[in-house]
């Protein structure tokens, strides 16, 4: 039977780190002092696709315009409530 | 190479994407006063993150025009109550967000509150990883295979995902747009992460067995 290594770690350890990733995160810590990281390959791995997917993300700065016919639209629909307003307060003065 | 190894981390490497824009002041206290043109000014400013914003929620062009349409149009019907208690930016992207909200509610697509949209079913969630070995993300994920990616998010993830990691916005700002809390936007952002490494590996993996 092999024995095991005291430094592998557990689901325990890998479970354990997952949840307090998060906020190592959001506190920019450095994870290279994470001894969890030092032993374990699978939360490594993990932590490194984490990083690359936030880097990745600003690929997908928008890019596109609306159509001009949008702006036309909303031109027009200001009109009509600009309209509909002058219309609604002559009535008013005039009751 | 392991994790600490790493080129640089997303937060502190995070470039900020609503910084202030010269002439948006003036034209947000013209446009309150009535300025058609100054409105016009607004829009174009921010026409492209209104619309990109509605288009990654709703993934269908002439759905989302329509939306950035009556965002805009809610804009200019409100615009006299902004105070800048915020970044006018934000305040926008929170009508937005609103917007968007509205009309998947109106779909009826699953009867969606926010609190369910930030809180998709166990089955739509990530799972922890644990034990699952050369599953890594391999090579580079190109644009496109990204955007789908996102596509592919529960709405609630979606939209913190975009919010924070594409468009920058703070957690302050998100937890703001939402009405959630700090810690909700944090732990939606961590999960709409996990998520979409699992669906990047399972794209991969699908291309690998082709």
């Amino acid at each position: 039977m092999t024995e095991k290594n005291p430094q592998e770690p557990t689901m325990t350890d890998c479970a354990d780190f997952q949840d307090r990733l998060p906020e190592l995160f959001e506190t920019n810590a450095n994870l290279s002092d994470e001894e969890h990281l030092k032993h374990c390959e699978n939360c490594t791995a993990l932590v490194r696709d984490l990083e690359y997917i936030a880097q990745q993300a600003k690929l997908l700065l928008p890019i596109h315009d609306p159509s001009p016919t949008v702006w036309d639209n909303i031109r027009s629909a200001i009109k009509n409530d600009a309209t509909q307003n002058s219309t609604s307060s002559s009535a008013r003065s005039a009751t | 190479m392991s994790a600490g190894q790493t080129e640089s981390k997303p937060a502190q490497h995070h470039l900020r994407r609503n910084p202030p824009i010269v002439g948006e002041a003036e034209a947000i206290a013209a446009a309150q006063a009535g300025d058609e043109k100054a409105f016009e000014t607004l829009y174009a400013l921010h026409k492209r993150r209104v619309y990109s914003l509605c288009l990654r929620m709703l993934g269908n062009v002439a759905a989302a025009e329509d939306l950035t349409q009556d965002a805009f149009l809610q804009l200019y019907r409100k615009i006299g109550t902004f105070r800048g208690d915020s970044a006018f930016s934000t305040w926008l992207h929170r009508l937005a967000v609103n917007v968007v909200l509205m009309h998947l509610r109106k779909k009826g697509l699953p009867q969606i509150s926010l609190e369910e949209a930030l809180e998709p079913s166990q089955d739509d969630g990530p799972r922890k990883d644990i034990g699952a070995r050369d599953l890594r993300l391999s090579g580079s994920i190109d644009r496109v295979t990204l955007e789908r990616a996102v596509e592919n998010l529960p709405p609630g993830y979606r939209l913190v995902f975009v919010l924070h990691d594409v468009e920058g916005y703070e957690h302050n700002e998100i937890a703001d747009m939402l009405s959630c809390s700090i810690g909700n936007s944090k732990s939606q952002l961590h999960k709409a992460r996990m998520k979409l490494r699992d669906l990047l590996r399972t794209g991969q993996r699908k291309e690998a067995a082709v």
